[in-house]
């Protein structure tokens, strides 16, 4: 067992790395990290990257569609499976997966570069984790980031579930 | 809570106001069919039965007397308080850490304080038109369990 930089203990067997919530305005809602030994970037530059990269990468992906009706509706929420949005990006460190709710949340999950696919795992953590402990949480103001105590409980055990 | 931000007392008593009305009116509706309770301990027991699992889906855990008028209901697993949870505090670099903090964990069930008027006045309200004249306080020790003291009055 390993201690991540939190403090808290991660298993060796899990893959996960770090995790990100955005809301619809691109605000961080919560960061979440298990084992991220470089980090280059302020964590405000590091998360506008990131949000920044989504955006161009759903827009990209709805105009290169060769299938679709090419209207590129920008900014407006889907439903699951609807419209032509990327999902996974993988490099020889790291697989970035993404998964955006019909609400307009974003949840991005960087993961050891051997992880199979993630849209599973990402919906579970979206439907039994964020809004079991964070939206029906009574002290959550929605919108606002969160560090709540809950949450992060319940999303380690998880995560140690997956590998 | 935000109906008088600066004076958490006007709206605790709202609030339990507001729940008192609503016992009243939900005991109305839940002993429709039933004959009049024989005595104070019936009237409690149906509370912690009948009443507790009408509206929160489960009954009372475990109720204690003094056999002197006071009532203790203890519920384990308080269905509006499961959810309730503080921000973990920061931790240097900000990471999130998952360990349970003992001292959040204090600061949380001070907190909870707030939304325990409403079923409060619930109980309250419930026995007052079961004819059982009461008050009703309650009691967090450590979510998402708790306690309602119920004071038997004349």
């Amino acid at each position: 067992m390993q201690a991540g930089p939190g403090g808290g203990v991660v298993g060796s067997a899990t893959r996960m790395r770090c995790l990100y919530l955005f809301n619809r305005q691109g605000v961080c809602l919560h960061y979440h990290v298990w084992l991220r030994p470089v980090s280059v970037l302020s964590r405000q530059e590091d998360q506008k990257l990131i949000f920044g990269l989504l955006f161009s990468l759903k827009l990209f992906t709805a105009k290169m569609d060769p299938v679709g009706g090419g209207k590129g509706q920008l900014g407006a929420a889907q439903l699951q499976g609807q419209g032509c949005s990327f999902h996974s990006f993988r490099t020889d460190t790291y697989k970035l997966s993404f998964m955006e709710t019909p609400t307009g949340l974003k949840l991005v999950l960087i993961t050891d570069p051997k992880m199979g696919d993630l849209r599973e795992a990402m919906k579970h953590i979206y439907s039994s984790i964020y809004v079991e402990y964070v939206v029906k949480n009574p002290l959550y103001t929605p919108d606002m980031p969160f560090k709540c105590e809950l949450f992060n409980q319940n999303l380690d055990n998880y995560v140690k579930t997956l590998s | 809570m935000r109906l008088h931000p600066t004076k958490p007392e006007l709206t605790a008593r709202r609030v339990e106001a507001i729940g008192f009305q609503v016992g009243l009116q939900l005991a109305e509706r839940y002993t429709k069919e039933r004959p009049r309770f024989g005595d104070h301990l019936e009237a409690i027991k149906f509370i912690c039965k009948d009443f507790w699992a009408e509206v929160f889906k489960k009954q009372i855990d475990n109720l204690k007397t003094n056999h002197r008028g006071v009532f203790v209901l203890q519920d384990n697993r308080f269905r509006w308080l499961t959810r309730f949870s503080l921000d973990a505090p920061t931790s240097g670099n900000g990471a999130s850490s998952g360990e349970p903090n003992p001292a959040n964990a204090a600061r949380a069930s001070q907190a909870a304080g707030q939304y325990l008027y409403f079923p409060c006045g619930l109980i309250r309200g419930a026995l007052t038109n079961l004819g059982v004249p009461c008050a009703v306080s309650a009691e967090v020790s450590a979510l998402p369990a708790c306690s309602f003291i119920v004071r038997i009055k004349g």
